[in-house]
């Protein structure tokens, strides 16, 4: 069971809730929530937000496969994946990241939740620009995206 | 042939608009659009050494949602998003 989703922040926002309310199963007995937030150092730069960039039909055919291919690697049944990325302004230690998993057994919630986050940062197609204390800002450099 | 490429990331910085035109001649492939792309930063920006080294690193999306090689030919008018080196979550 999965749910993908970019928040366009300039029209809702993101909310731990609706990953609550999408992984909870009495078929579970461990969720994992992973919660990505702006912090406010960044090689050495005080980082007052970020703005997120993202190709959104090729973030959400990312967040498929990556979930496809969790399944042909763990092959955990009746597991949950709540994956919800921001696009826009966020600020210092706000959200732009909420992946929730259930599954069985804690450890599989574990490497499920790892795989998810670890994937995305290869393939995902999201970019940030850091904006800093002094009032300057720049794209971050990144990572080739690795394709599937 | 007329592309319309779409702008991610630090690529934006290449125009106020999201995306730049260009017309290519038949049959090009994604190698002849990024050469499009240099001469565009040459002309535009003196050839600024970041805008370039951006684009050498950059892959290419489909109007499909796929990313291509250098050798895909593009054989239609059609949108390309520029996908620059990623960093999300």
């Amino acid at each position: 069971m999965l749910h993908t989703k970019i928040i366009d922040l300039t029209k809702e926002k993101i909310e731990i809730f609706n990953a609550e309310k999408f992984i909870a199963s009495s078929k579970c007995g461990a969720s994992i929530y992973f919660i990505g937030t702006v912090r406010d150092l960044n090689n050495d730069k005080k980082v007052t937000g970020i703005t997120y960039d993202s190709h959104d039909a090729l973030v959400i055919k990312s967040f498929e496969e990556i979930y496809q291919e969790s399944k042909g690697k763990f092959k955990f049944e009746n597991s949950a994946v709540f994956i919800e990325h921001v696009k826009g302004h966020v600020k210092l230690g706000e959200t732009s990241i909420i992946i929730a998993v259930a599954c069985k057994h804690r450890a599989q919630a574990y490497d499920l939740s790892r795989f998810i986050i670890e994937e995305i940062k290869k393939r995902t197609p999201i970019w940030k620009k850091e904006h800093y204390e002094n009032k300057d800002s720049e794209w971050l450099k990144g990572n080739p995206i690795k394709s599937s | 042939m007329k592309i319309k490429l779409e702008l991610f990331g630090a690529s934006r910085e290449f125009s106020e608009k999201n995306y730049l035109e260009f017309s290519l001649k038949e049959k090009s492939s994604i190698n002849d659009l990024r050469n499009e792309i240099l001469s565009f930063i040459d002309k535009n920006f003196k050839g600024n050494n970041n805008f370039k080294k951006l684009v050498e690193s950059s892959k290419f999306c489909s109007e499909e949602n796929n990313i291509v090689a250098d050798s895909y030919k593009i054989t239609k008018d059609q949108k390309i998003g520029i996908i620059p080196p990623i960093g999300g979550g």
